[in-house]
């Protein structure tokens, strides 16, 4: 136990000598898990603004209040007979308030302002087929219940195809940003062990064993990246907070869910702790041939 | 207590160091290594320390045959024996009682014995009054004096020493052999690499002799030069 405190404490001292590099060291992971981070969050923001149409929201009929749920009901039936039509089905005012509060769940502010008679009832329709939205959109075009249509088919084709690219760009970032971490580590320490290369072979003269050495080192390199990652998980949270302050359009979304940043927050903080262990690892290895 | 049977070095590039060296020291023995620069002193120290590895024959060193240590044994060996060094090799951004203390911490040993060691070690070499000084604040016979009771303070059976005197005036030299002598005399086998005739004549202890790295002279209570020339 003493000799691990010893180690510990040899590592903080090794920090402190080395303050600029480390704090240089600290600085970069910070960025490149920063990067990460953000595009964690980018591609969540993705997948949060476009799983409502993903989930078969083709088309919404947003409906007027005149002639109230009979007339509804019969408009439900005749669209439910369109042959371009898979499924649908019809979102009261109270289903249409509890869908906003859920999805303005972290808004309570602007929940508090809006009552289930402010919202329109609404058909969701799933098509057979996405392209033949227009057929749907002819035959409803005048209809006199109609107060909005949203179409989101083309959009949908188009977002999703782009979503996969921006999911790709974001994974590739991920990683690139990931990996330049662990080699920004193992450098920095390389760096520390070149300055310290006399020291070592000093230590081993006087017995020390490679992980006496390694370990300082290792708890160096480790150090830097929570650090680096701690600053990331801050600097995306303070950011997702701005976000937060943009007014929300009701089709686009700034916000993700706080369980999904703090959870990916430990996993930044726990890559950052890895990617300097493995980083201290890679870079001691020449170093502490016998 | 170390025994070289046949040992030969040969450097990279096909530069002969040691050649067909053979000897025996026993314990508690006090070995003067001596010969022009380039003789293979250094190198020899080195092997025995495992430093470099032998190219033909084999080395014991307190019965272990160190020809076959494995990688991961070799910092036990070096527990077991002390080392010395011309340029006295301490760590400088540690106190004097800090580099004493690394060549225990390393074997794990608790703090409260850590701490006792040190004290009597220090006070051996004459340096209790220095414990929290750094190696540049002290003078180089100060920090050889260092050095030493870094080497001793595990109590090794061994000790060797690379020209400790080499960087010194005559009498710091002086204090330094007379503090290698009394630890000799604790029982701890020392083997000394030097050229400096005047220390050697004055001990009078063993002499090998070494030149383009073979044994060219290993005589008993011996001077500088062979006791037939003088």
């Amino acid at each position: 136990m003493s000799t691990f405190l010893f180690l510990i404490g040899e590592a903080f001292v090794n920090l402190r000598r080395n303050a600029l590099v480390a704090t240089g060291a600290v600085l970069a992971v910070f960025v490149s898990l920063a990067l990460a981070f953000g595009a964690l969050v980018f591609n969540e923001l993705v997948r949060v603004n476009t799983l409502q149409w993903q989930q078969g929201d083709h088309l919404i009929i947003f409906l007027k209040d005149e002639g109230g749920p009979v007339a509804h009901s019969e408009l439900l039936a005749q669209i439910n007979d369109y042959p371009e039509v898979k499924n649908a089905w019809y979102m009261d005012k109270a289903g249409a308030y509890q869908e906003f509060l859920e999805i303005y769940s972290d808004q309570p502010a602007l929940a508090a302002t809006v009552t289930a008679a402010d919202l329109p009832a609404s058909i969701r329709v799933e098509l057979e087929d996405i392209s033949t939205y227009q057929e749907v959109q002819f035959r409803l075009v005048g209809h006199p219940l109609l107060r909005r249509l949203s179409v989101f088919s083309e959009g949908i084709e188009r977002l999703l195809s782009l979503t996969g690219v921006l999911n790709s760009i974001g994974f590739g970032l991920v990683v690139l940003m990931g990996a330049s971490a662990v080699v920004l580590i193992a450098n920095t320490i390389r760096m520390a062990i070149y300055a310290r290369r006399e020291e070592i072979a000093i230590m081993k003269l006087v017995g020390a064993g490679n992980w006496f050495i390694r370990v300082p080192f290792i708890i160096e390199g480790a150090t830097v990246g929570l650090l680096g990652g701690g600053l990331a998980a801050a600097a995306v949270f303070a950011s997702h907070n701005l976000l937060e302050r943009i007014p929300t359009d009701i089709l686009i979304r700034f916000q993700v869910d706080q369980g999904f940043l703090l959870s990916r927050a430990i996993l930044i903080l726990a890559f950052g702790g890895l990617a300097g262990f493995i980083g201290s690892s890679l870079g001691l290895r020449r170093f502490l041939r016998v | 207590m170390i025994r070289l049977h046949n040992v030969a070095k040969v450097y990279d590039g096909g530069v002969v160091a040691v050649q067909e060296v053979s000897m025996d020291v026993r314990k508690g023995e006090f070995v003067f290594l001596v010969g022009p620069s380039g003789s293979g002193k250094s190198t020899l120290i080195r092997m025995c320390l495992r430093e470099e590895k032998v190219t033909r024959g084999k080395i014991w060193v307190a019965g272990k045959d160190i020809t076959k240590l494995p990688t991961w044994r070799v910092p036990y060996l070096r527990r077991t024996v002390g080392t010395v060094f011309q340029d006295f090799k301490l760590l400088p951004n540690k106190t004097v009682a800090e580099n004493v203390a690394f060549a225990l911490k390393v074997t794990g040993c608790p703090r409260s014995i850590v701490r006792r060691q040190v004290n009597t070690v220090l006070e051996l070499v004459g340096l209790s009054a220095k414990t929290d000084r750094y190696p540049r604040q002290l003078s180089g016979g100060e920090q050889q004096r260092v050095s030493i009771a870094r080497a001793f303070v595990n109590r090794p059976p061994i000790l060797l020493a690379d020209e400790p005197t080499g960087n010194l005036d005559p009498a710091t030299s002086v204090g330094i052999m007379r503090l290698l002598d009394r630890i000799n005399r604790t029982g701890t086998t020392v083997m000394m690499a030097t050229h400096d005739f005047a220390i050697v004549d004055a001990m009078r202890r063993r002499v090998v002799q070494l030149d383009r790295g073979r044994v060219v002279r290993d005589q008993g209570e011996s001077g500088y030069e062979s006791s037939e020339e003088t």
